[in-house]
């Protein structure tokens, strides 16, 4: 597939608060390139920007200066149709089970779909989707209350209402955090097969660092309103320097590969998909029992 | 460009902003006493010049808070609609109870004199001079010292029984949480903004349409309020807070010379204010 940039960001500049003494300089220059299909992650430490700028991706914040350009669509220009590009990218906010305001599950996740005025039984079949996407199940859940869900269900209810906008970026602002462990891996498996299956292209930020690697196709490390560093997950988890520099975390896999090259063993230490790792892992143990044979 | 959901830039109730200037080094009860009685002898005063007056010693005040005025003014920004409609119901409907003075206009019920037109430029300049004096207020001074201040204003009512603490602790969280709302809601428009709301983009007449829009918002924004409610109470729990029970301060305050002089000054002001009586 040729690469085709769907998302296209240069020398961007955003202060909050501007002309009062509490103003603040969020983002300072960042620049980015998403192709059409990819799986993005931006990390960085807190309060570097990252949720400045991903709601550059749907138009909540304008570009003060600089560049962005959505699917050919250029934000810094005044009058652009605003609706269809937030229907063409979908963002969840950080802990988005704050904004269900329905009494029913699938009124709520209606929402979204009514709103672009959409027939009763095109917005039916779309609420099913998405729920069949989050793994809900459409029959068993449209009509429960929305107050009485668990915060993972919760989120997912909030990921169906995005999804049944049928967007065709999916921005995503710290999905898993303060969700149980099975229900982040749920989670972070249906975003992997929207990614993959339905050919969504998807943006997430994220402090966990096994996520990333899980998930990313590349990533981007944000640090003081700027990218300092992008590259494959290998390229940025590889490159012990930086990582320390911008106080980025590690997969736990690297720190095991890492520890075990340290201490003299012939590891791959790129090798951090848990599978992976652990087959480095098992190598070396099957090394060490040879030795003691020998 | 600026940013359709940016809110809480326009709210300066709550906000503190440091600058250290001598506003802020103020014994907090004295800054509190001047300034309630300044609004007060503001809030009776109907004349052009003493107005005047109220608006140069609030354009001072922020001044020598070291506070940009414009700032101050943002706060005005969103009470700007209730200003002008507040002054056409006054030009319209008051002209019979402020009959004095020269007639200008005559139709119906509707009256317009110079004393109705005075009270409609009087009211708005004292609307802008009560909201610039109470954000000096707010914006020089802590939470901690305005609770302190609160509670010692009021003490002597403790003597009737008066729950003074307790008052004084529910104006300060009230106050304090504003700007935290602010944002709350700026959040919650931003979110149901992404799957497709709009908010005021119908008819403006179309007032049920208009406040159904709303409904996305003010949900969420309930139970957010009630949360953070909870929050709260088990945060000041788990520190042992008991409603009632005498408390010691961490800071003691001792008011200066400096404060008795601004005390003076400022009740110098309000006597002139509801006493002297202006010409114009
Ligand atoms: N609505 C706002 N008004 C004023 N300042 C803000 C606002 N939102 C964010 N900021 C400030 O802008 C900076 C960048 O914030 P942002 O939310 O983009 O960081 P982040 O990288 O997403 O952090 P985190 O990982 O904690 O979510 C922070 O210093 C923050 O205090
Ligand atoms: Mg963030």
């Amino acid at each position: 597939m040729p690469e085709k940039p769907i998302i296209e960001i240069e020398n961007l500049f955003h202060t909050y608060m501007k002309r009062t003494p509490m103003e603040h300089k969020a983002l300072m220059g960042t620049s980015m390139v998403v192709n059409e299909g990819e799986c993005i992650a931006i990390i960085g430490h807190t309060g570097s920007g990252k949720s400045t700028l991903i709601q550059h991706f749907n138009g909540l914040i304008r570009p003060d200066s600089g560049k962005v350009i959505i699917d050919g669509v250029d934000l810094s220009k005044k009058r652009i149709d605003i609706k269809a590009l937030r229907r063409k990218v979908g963002l969840v906010f950080q802990n988005p089970e704050d904004q269900i305001f329905e009494k029913l599950i699938g009124d709520d996740i209606a929402y979204g779909p009514f709103k672009l005025g959409l027939p009763l039984k095109e917005v039916r079949e779309r609420v099913k989707w998405a729920m069949d996407m989050v793994g809900l199940n459409f029959e068993e859940m449209k009509d429960r209350q929305t107050f009485a869900l668990s915060g993972g269900q919760k989120r997912k209810v909030a990921l169906a209402g995005i999804l049944a906008l049928k967007p065709k970026i999916l921005v995503l602002d710290e999905p898993t955090a303060g969700l149980d462990p099975r229900s982040r891996n749920e989670l972070l498996d249906k975003i992997k097969f929207l990614n993959k299956m339905e050919n969504l292209t998807v943006i997430f930020v994220s402090h966990n660092m096994e996520e990333v690697a899980y998930l990313a196709d590349r990533v981007y490390v944000m640090a003081n309103g700027t990218d300092v560093l992008s590259g494959t997950p290998e390229d940025i988890f590889t490159d012990k320097d930086k990582l320390q520099r911008y106080q980025i975390g590690t997969p736990e896999t690297v720190q095991v590969l890492y520890r075990l090259n340290d201490l003299g063993y012939n590891v791959n230490t790129s090798a951090f998909a848990v599978s992976e790792a652990a087959n480095e892992i098992i190598k070396v143990l099957n090394d060490g029992e040879g030795e003691n044979h020998g | 460009m600026a940013s359709e959901f940016e809110l809480s830039r326009n709210i300066t109730i709550g906000q503190y902003v440091p600058t250290g200037s001598y506003i802020h080094r103020l014994d907090p009860r004295i800054k509190l006493l001047v300034f309630t009685i300044l609004v007060l002898a503001i809030a009776l005063n109907t004349s052009y010049l003493g107005n005047a007056l109220g608006l140069l010693l609030s354009i001072y005040l922020f001044w020598a808070s070291k506070i940009p005025i414009s700032y101050g003014l943002s706060g005005i920004k969103p009470a700007i609609p209730f200003i002008i409609i507040l002054a056409v119901l006054q030009l319209i409907f008051q002209g019979n109870v402020f009959s004095g003075g020269t007639l200008f206009f005559e139709y119906g019920f509707i009256l317009i004199t110079s004393e109705s037109i005075r009270l409609v430029i009087v009211s708005a300049v004292r609307f802008v001079e009560i909201i610039l004096l109470s954000s000096v207020l707010t914006l020089s001074t802590s939470t901690t010292e305005l609770t302190h201040a609160i509670q010692s204003l009021l003490s002597p009512l403790k003597k009737i029984k008066f729950p003074v603490h307790e008052l004084s602790l529910i104006i300060t969280i009230a106050i304090r949480f504003v700007p935290t709302f602010a944002i709350e809601m700026e959040k919650m428009m931003k979110a149901q903004a992404s799957r497709g709301a709009d908010f005021g983009s119908g008819e403006w007449w179309r007032i049920i349409q208009r406040t159904k829009d709303m409904l996305p918002i003010i949900i969420p924004l309930f139970n957010i309020a009630l949360s953070r409610a909870e929050d709260l109470i088990l945060a000041m729990e788990s520190r042992c807070y008991t409603p009632g029970n005498d408390r010691s301060a961490y800071s003691v305050y001792k008011a200066l010379g400096r404060d008795y002089l601004v005390l003076f000054i400022g009740l110098l002001l309000s006597f002139l204010l509801f006493f002297y009586p202006f010409p114009y």
